[in-house]
């Protein structure tokens, strides 16, 4: 008899312990949420919006789930830890994906930079050179005009690559190397025509 | 007896307890609505690929901030009893969060397609009004500034068309409105201005027709200068013989007020000189009899009604000369041809040969089409 109450007793203990033992995975979701975190301050966002919303959606899956976990009265949060651990993975391959993206951009932005930079060089070089006198001072008033628009865009450029903004630098430097191309188009023209060697 | 009773004492409060603790475990309790809460999941993150986040921002707010209200009363209901939990609230939560995010997917959706019209259609107005710009009054006397504006609005244009292209249309559309603030205030500066210039377009063609007129009737040479074609005709016996590019001085449009205006004078004249050699710097050249007399009146009439400050000067020496050729309005008012064209004029012209010098031979609808 005395067997059957210690049964009985075990079996309620073991009921209460099941019920009591998933405990929230805290540490797991602190991490996983810096990791998403972490992407964001990389910038994918920016470079690589579709990844990261695809980890935020992700997230939000997992929260749900340990939501449901929680309202329940045996806890087992091992699936939860599991996807936790995914997502942390997911966050951390999208913050390395977005360096390596940030830097191909970064690289494709000083690239054209450069050149541009050296249009903007042969173009000042060649301004002395174009027809003096009253003649020319119409033309070279108007392409002065023009240089100097490009020289602002390709300032503000630098200025956006300088403080990282690599995407909005790389959209400016292409909008001013159409210009910046035709404008040394036609300095060499007018030089050309004025029979200037340059 | 006494040990029956024990007995008793002992099993029923156990099977009481059993039975409870049965009871509390397989009762019913209200599920929560995980299948509601992943459809609502769903609904938001397709808006979100569809950038209702920024097409549809209120929409899209309003759904995950729904969303997250559920979210919220799921963590207040697990908080309490299993069996007092409510989960109808997180059910309205979601379903609302769910509806808005279709309505925000369906929002930025539409948004985005007209966006990409309106700005594509707003690239293109700009477009074509820089083209105008360029093919129109790429010779027409304009500021610095203007010309400044001109240049910085096709960079900042160009930026607006690789933003729209990548799908950033509120930031192109950003771009768009500097554009039309650079661009078409000088287009419409120009546009009016020339649009008041060809007030004169009858008068134009009444000497042009006169002077045309003239060469037959004397069976001569006569010259026309149409400023804005930049040519210079030459008529014999009333029909064309010869037409030549010429070059203007940089402030080419409406008459010669006064000395150093860089005007070209309207009006009709005559060679009243012939210079070649070193008597000009050159080439050669035909000097004409500006100002005649209705000019001096004109010049004087505006100094007496105080248009014309009392110091001003009334322009001269006014030639058709070499030196021409340069692809620009450069002459302080002459017109420049060629040597070669300065040639032939020099050769067929004589004292005396008329010299008409006009806005423009064609009307404004015509200048317009160039």
């Amino acid at each position: 008899m005395k067997n059957k109450i210690l049964l009985g007793l075990a079996a309620i203990a073991m009921v209460a312990v099941l019920a009591s033992c998933g405990k929230k995975p805290q540490a797991e979701i602190d991490a996983t949420s810096a990791a998403i975190a972490a992407a964001q301050t990389a910038e994918a966002n920016v470079y690589l919006p579709g990844e990261f919303a695809a980890l935020q959606d992700s997230m939000n899956a997992v929260n749900a789930k340990i939501a449901e976990v929680d309202g329940k009265l045996f806890k087992n949060y091992k699936t939860v830890v599991a996807d936790l651990a995914k997502v942390k993975t997911d966050a951390e391959t999208v913050t390395a994906n977005v360096a390596v993206k940030k830097d191909e951009v970064k690289k494709e932005a000083e690239g054209l930079l450069n050149n541009i930079k050296a249009v903007v060089a042969e173009n000042a070089k060649l301004l002395p050179k174009l027809p003096r006198g009253k003649e020319g001072a119409a033309v070279i008033e108007q392409i002065k005009g023009d240089l100097n628009a490009v020289d602002a865009t390709v300032a503000e450029a630098q200025s956006l690559f300088d403080k990282g903004t690599y995407m909005d630098a790389l959209n400016k430097i292409k909008a001013a190397t159409d210009k910046a191309n035709s404008l040394n188009a036609e300095i060499k023209e007018v030089l050309t025509k004025a029979r200037i060697r340059f | 007896m006494h040990r029956v009773w024990k007995h008793i004492l002992i099993i029923t409060p156990l099977f009481v307890f059993v039975a409870l603790t049965g009871l509390l475990i397989f009762y019913p309790v209200p599920e929560p609505p995980v299948g509601e809460m992943a459809a609502a999941r769903v609904a938001i993150s397709n808006a979100s690929k569809k950038n209702a986040g920024i097409y549809s921002e209120n929409l899209f707010m309003e759904a995950k901030s729904s969303y997250d209200s559920a979210m919220s009363c799921w963590g207040r209901e697990n908080k309490k009893s299993r069996y007092s939990r409510n989960y109808g609230k997180v059910s309205e939560f979601a379903s609302i969060a769910a509806k808005k995010a279709l309505e925000a997917s369906n929002d930025a959706e539409n948004n985005t397609a007209n966006l990409n019209l309106t700005i594509r259609e707003k690239i293109n107005e700009l477009k074509k009004t820089d083209e105008d710009l360029n093919q129109r009054f790429s010779k027409y006397p304009m500021s610095t500034e203007m010309r400044n504006n001109i240049s910085k609005g096709e960079i900042i244009l160009a930026e607006a068309e690789i933003e729209w292209g990548k799908g950033e249309y509120f930031q192109a559309q950003k771009k768009l409105t500097e554009v039309e603030k650079l661009l078409v205030p000088t287009y419409e500066y120009a546009d009016a201005n020339l649009r008041s210039y060809f007030r004169s377009y009858p008068l134009w063609k009444r000497w042009a027709d006169s002077t045309i007129a003239e060469s037959r009737t004397n069976q001569d040479y006569s010259i026309i200068v149409d400023k804005f074609s930049r040519k210079v005709y030459v008529y014999f016996n009333g029909e064309l013989q010869l037409a030549y590019s010429a070059e203007l001085g940089k402030n080419w449009v409406g008459d010669k007020r006064v000395r150093g205006d860089k005007a070209t004078p309207e009006g009709m004249y005559e060679i009243t000189k012939k210079y070649d050699g070193d008597s000009t710097s050159y080439y050669k050249a035909l000097q004409i009899n500006y100002p005649n007399d209705e000019d001096t009146a004109l010049f004087e009439a505006a100094r007496e009604k105080g248009s014309l400050p009392r110091s001003a000067m009334i322009g001269g020496m006014i030639q058709i000369h070499g030196n021409g050729g340069k692809g620009a309005d450069w002459t302080a008012g002459c017109i420049a041809v060629t040597n070669r064209e300065m040639d032939t004029l020099f050769k067929i012209t004589r004292i005396g040969t008329p010299v008409t010098i006009v806005g423009s031979l064609r009307d404004l609808r015509h200048a317009l089409k160039r």
